[in-house]
């Protein structure tokens, strides 16, 4: 695919983690001959350009909205971790209600044994200390969140470069307006 | 949301505008996340102030305390105070939420003067 480089636009880079960049075009003029398009195809160009940045936007946005559910839930978990925690040095048990069903709850004991078991996902359950398990959360909850920075950059990246690409499309139509009102008045 | 009029017009976009404009972009959207998280935030306060409320009106000792899933027996008094604390860290972010948020239209208030003074009518920054 051509790209145009022109660009002296210093410290954006080429592309981000597949994401190609939009490069800033200094003149239209320019930027039109060095591609060789005219202004049609140019702007055809660019509206291919913007569907291929909307998808991979959707894609983030999935992304994103996944990882922002994850993150409660491993609080939740680090929540609960240190209730049990807490409770094992009173020598009490805790007693709580828990759904066995939609709408039905029943009353639990838990003893004070100190570990509990962790859905690691793919079937998986093992059994930890509550300190084993207390790191092991802590760790998870800060990949989340190192995850969703990336992914948050990533999304501001391609938003930029969507900007971008909208403003030179408005700029290629400006200046086809511009060339065709010259040619008339000549 | 911003468009450029086609009038024609040869006013020339540098590399600075355009940074300008990205920049304005990024600060929009921020600003529509923000508004969702200060709704979000406000109700959680809601929901932590009618807690108090139910816990000081009711009179029972041992008062179940939803912790993930469950439902935890606790002493009234464990509770208070864990309701106390969830309630201060509440306010403490909301009040964040609503000082970036003034930052936010601060930043991009700024930048509607400066991309308005060279632009123009070529230029529309505003919610459509």
């Amino acid at each position: 695919m051509a790209s145009s480089s022109t660009s002296s636009s210093s410290g954006v880079p080429a592309e981000r983690r597949g994401i190609p960049a939009a490069s800033f075009v200094e003149d239209v003029q320019t930027y039109l001959t060095q591609l060789g398009f005219d202004a049609n195809s140019a702007l055809a160009f660019l509206q291919e350009r913007l569907q291929q940045y909307r998808i991979v936007e959707m894609k983030l946005l999935a992304q994103q909205r996944d990882l922002q559910a994850k993150i409660p839930d491993i609080e939740k978990c680090l929540d609960i971790v240190s209730t049990i925690q807490a409770k094992k040095g009173s020598g009490e048990k805790l007693i709580a209600d828990f759904e066995v069903s939609e709408g039905i709850y029943s009353r639990a004991r838990i003893e004070d044994s100190g570990s509990v078991c962790l859905w690691l996902g793919a079937n998986v359950m093992l059994e930890y200390s509550c300190e084993e398990a207390n790191e092991l959360l802590k760790k998870n909850l800060e990949n989340a969140k190192a995850s969703l920075e990336v992914l948050i950059a990533d999304l501001q990246f391609l938003r930029d470069q969507v900007t971008v690409t909208q403003v030179t499309t408005a700029r290629v139509y400006n200046w086809d307006v511009h060339q065709r009102r010259i040619k008339q008045a000549s | 949301m911003q468009q450029q009029k086609g009038s024609g017009s040869e006013v020339e976009v540098t590399w600075e505008d355009q940074l300008n404009i990205n920049k304005f972009g990024r600060l929009n959207n921020r600003f529509h996340e923000l508004e969702d998280e200060i709704k979000i935030a406000k109700e959680n306060n809601e929901s932590l102030e009618d807690a108090s409320n139910e816990l000081i009106l009711s009179d029972e000792d041992i008062v179940r305390f939803q912790i993930g899933e469950i439902f935890a027996h606790m002493p009234r008094e464990q509770v208070e105070s864990k309701l106390e604390i969830m309630k201060q860290n509440s306010s403490k972010e909301l009040e964040k939420l609503e000082e970036e948020k003034e930052s936010v239209l601060a930043q991009m208030a700024h930048l509607k003067k400066v991309l308005y003074g060279k632009f123009k009518d070529s230029i529309n920054l505003e919610e459509d």
